[in-house]
């Protein structure tokens, strides 16, 4: 067990420097507006001039682009892009996923090119998973790819491709034997974005963020886009998964997060920060402050155990608990504030950032990106408490419809 | 609450650590089975365990060397103490060890010779002494001493034979402490000092239980795990329904992390007793939510069963309240948690 503060040695002190200094003048006012507007997660400024200094995806050696940061840098990076409230950052996250899968099942001569554009922050890829009718069920894919010699031709529609309209190209799951069971049947391309068929139509959620459905109409793609074998798809979808969970055990000295639910945690924290800060400067209906409001205390100190125990939550787990935490206590923080707590950012009157009227928005997102918390809670129940799995009579059934 | 400090956030347990545990799991799994948790009910004393714990150290290791103890710090008495509350032992092991502590660092040595050995139990007055009003004193059936704030005099009340012990939920050994009557009294600091030793008692209690409270929640959740396997409705086990899963899925994610608050708070209070006050209280909230709600779960879940004497759901649930209570209303926690926030804002 260790929670040192980490003692920065005198090149890391100078990089933290470095990082703070440069990220101030990258981070400009337009930078969030153009972001509030559009909710991309994406900016072309930034990222090709973090790409340029090898800093978009710093922990990459510095042959493959990167920086060669080590755990230290990489986690002083990390906190040096929350202080800017680096929402733009969204798609580096997403589109690092799809890029270990690249290196691993692509052909150099195809690969390399996209790899050293992405990590230079010139190519996107988006994640082309989830159907309009599927959700978090990506085995689920009826997106049907049929082969014609060296060319394949797709046809479907994707949903919840966030990020489709400013990427190069997406990671899709597509089905290729309907008489497979479902797992497989599945093979993953990547299918450049400006190839004919393709329409991409923007989806706004009130969190602020944009994402899409995309049609694919008789998109015909090279054989060369395939990402794996044929059939292949859910290894090559999990095979970059499994390598990255697969250690169990944290390597990283605390130096990472415990999970995923950190970053939501943080988004809870400003609130709870923002309100603190609110009720000392708001006096009560006596004229004492809010602060000495024995309500407002104990709100507070409720949101602080939710915030410490989905910090505490590891892996999986806390990606449920810090989810759940967020949404119920950006919701008690509203309800704490009253109605200045719904005033958005540069509203009349809005509370600081308006931290907590965003969070309660951007919350109920947490809740069901990357798997919703309820195919979580299924997958603890299986494979952390050994309960049997549900035999529902779709858990088995072939894409064509028959079983075997 | 700086959300940009640059910290490890390391909870992995090193070797010693896990041979500790492995130790006193064992230890406690062996020597208290839920058979002999039964035969002690309603005191909730064993002497007998009570000496073996004594011989496996469990009274002196949290004692610095200089007074002859094992010189063990909080991390490692948070692992045993969850390890204390998987057995649900019926020892005053948290109690007592605490107040050693204290004794300890007040300088303490007409008593604490006789609590390093274990012949000579100590607890901790729950609430400031006031006149004209007895406090029920957690262990206090079986302890001889007590140590108690009498404003801001830090006191050792000491008897010759503890007082009556009072039924209670959780079968814990309380009693009703009189200290008006008590004549030997030895006032061990005042001041500033004697509020220091008292409270950081009251937050080592608090992470302790916290953590007896997390171990106390695993083995009352591995009943209605494998009571829903085997349970069928419908022709199916009633786990794979979700309105059965979720319920035991959340108590184990709940487990999982108030685990980690508790030893996080040890560390803090080991290594960096002041940056992180708020710790050990919330440690104790989450734990104490995490009991409550885990072992409803458990009795619950086993319908009717469940909320029989018989089921061994009903020795968890009964002191989930019985040993969380005693550190404390939760929610006046809260208060305190609330107040430590608005403290650190700019």
């Amino acid at each position: 067990m260790d929670f040192t503060l980490v003692e920065l040695d005198d090149d890391h002190r100078q990089l933290q420097q470095e990082i703070r200094t440069f990220l101030e003048g990258l981070f400009t006012p337009d930078v969030f507006a153009e972001e509030h507007e559009t909710g991309s997660g994406y900016n072309k400024k930034v990222y090709e001039e973090l790409g340029a200094r090898g800093w978009l995806y710093p922990e990459k050696p510095v042959e493959e682009g990167g920086a060669g940061f080590d755990l230290v840098a990489e986690r002083i990076m990390d906190l040096e892009l929350f202080r800017q409230d680096a929402r733009v950052m969204m798609m580096r996250g997403t589109s690092s996923l799809p890029l270990k899968a690249i290196r691993k099942y692509m052909p150099a001569d195809v690969a390399d090119p996209i790899l050293k554009d992405a990590v230079e922050g010139r190519v996107l890829v988006c994640l082309g998973y989830s159907e309009p009718d599927g959700g978090s069920d990506i085995a689920n894919a009826k997106v049907r790819a049929v082969q014609d010699g060296d060319m394949w031709t797709i046809n479907g529609s994707k949903m919840w491709t966030t990020g489709a309209h400013v990427s190069n190209y997406t990671f899709l799951v597509t089905r290729t034997d309907p008489d497979a069971p479902k797992h497989k049947g599945i093979t993953m391309f990547l299918v450049p974005l400006d190839t004919p068929g393709v329409t991409i139509q923007g989806i706004r959620t009130f969190s602020g963020e944009r994402t899409n459905i995309v049609y694919y109409e008789d998109v015909v793609i090279h054989d060369k886009y395939r990402v794996g074998g044929i059939n292949d798809g859910w290894n090559v979808l999990h095979g970059p998964l499994d390598e990255e969970h697969s250690i169990g055990l944290d390597m990283s000295g605390g130096l990472t997060d415990l999970s995923i639910g950190a970053g939501f945690c943080r988004v809870l924290g400003r609130a709870i920060n923002e309100v603190a800060e609110w009720a000392h400067k708001t006096p009560a209906p006596d004229g004492s402050s809010l602060a000495d409001d024995v309500q407002v205390r104990e709100r507070l100190g409720a949101a602080m155990v939710e915030y410490e125990a989905g910090l505490c939550t590891p892996g999986p787990m806390g990606r449920v608990k810090a989810s759940d935490a967020l949404v119920q206590q950006s919701a008690s923080l509203i309800d704490l504030m009253g109605p200045v707590g719904l005033l958005p950012l540069h509203a009349d009157g809005a509370v600081g950032e308006a931290d907590t009227e965003y969070a309660h928005r951007f919350a109920q997102g947490t809740a069901t990106y990357g798997g919703t918390v309820e195919v979580f809670r299924t997958i603890i129940a299986n494979h952390v408490l050994g309960l049997p799995k549900p035999n529902y009579p779709g858990a088995k059934v072939f894409m064509a419809g028959k079983k075997k | 609450m700086d959300l940009l400090e640059l910290r490890r956030q390391d909870y992995s347990l090193d070797e010693d650590h896990q041979l500790l545990l492995t130790a006193f799991g064992e230890f406690f799994s062996e020597q208290s089975p839920t058979s002999l948790v039964r035969e002690c009910e309603p005191l909730g004393f064993s002497q007998d365990l009570w000496n073996r714990l004594v011989e496996m150290g469990g009274t002196s290791m949290g004692l610095p060397e200089s007074v002859g103890g094992d010189g063990a710090g909080m991390i490692e008495l948070t692992l045993v103490a969850e390890e204390f509350g998987r057995a649900i032992a019926p020892v005053p092991y948290i109690e007592h060890t605490v107040t050693a502590r204290a004794l300890a660092a007040a300088g303490e040595s007409t008593v604490l010779p006789a609590a390093l050995d274990g012949s000579h139990i100590v607890a901790l007055a729950s609430f400031p002494v006031q006149a004209g009003s007895p406090q029920l004193v957690p262990a206090g059936a079986v302890a001889r001493s007590v140590l108690a704030l009498v404003g801001d005099d830090l006191v050792l009340f000491t008897v010759d034979t503890p007082p009556a012990h009072v039924v209670n939920q959780g079968s814990t050994p309380l009693a009703w402490w009189d200290f008006d009557a008590i004549a030997d009294r030895a006032v061990l600091a005042t001041g500033a000092r004697a509020h220091e030793i008292y409270d950081r008692a009251h937050d080592e209690r608090m992470t302790l239980t916290a953590a007896a409270l997390v171990g106390l929640t695993e083995p009352a959740l591995n009943i209605a795990v494998e009571f829903s396997k085997t349970r069928e409705t419908m022709g199916v086990p009633i786990a794979t329904l979700q309105g059965v899963s979720f319920p035991m899925t959340d108590v184990a994610i709940a487990i999982a992390g108030a685990r980690n608050v508790a030893r996080k708070a040890a560390w803090y209070l080991e290594h960096a007793p002041d940056e992180r006050p708020e710790l050990p209280a919330i440690a104790m909230v989450y734990a104490s939510q995490t009991a409550t709600k885990g072992t409803q779960v458990t009795a619950h879940l086993q319908g009717g069963l469940g909320f029989t004497i018989e089921a061994d759901a009903s020795l968890y649930f009964l002191r989930s309240k019985g040993w969380g209570a005693l550190a404390g209303d939760p929610q006046a926690k809260l208060i305190a948690i609330g107040d430590h926030v608005l403290n650190t804002v700019n």
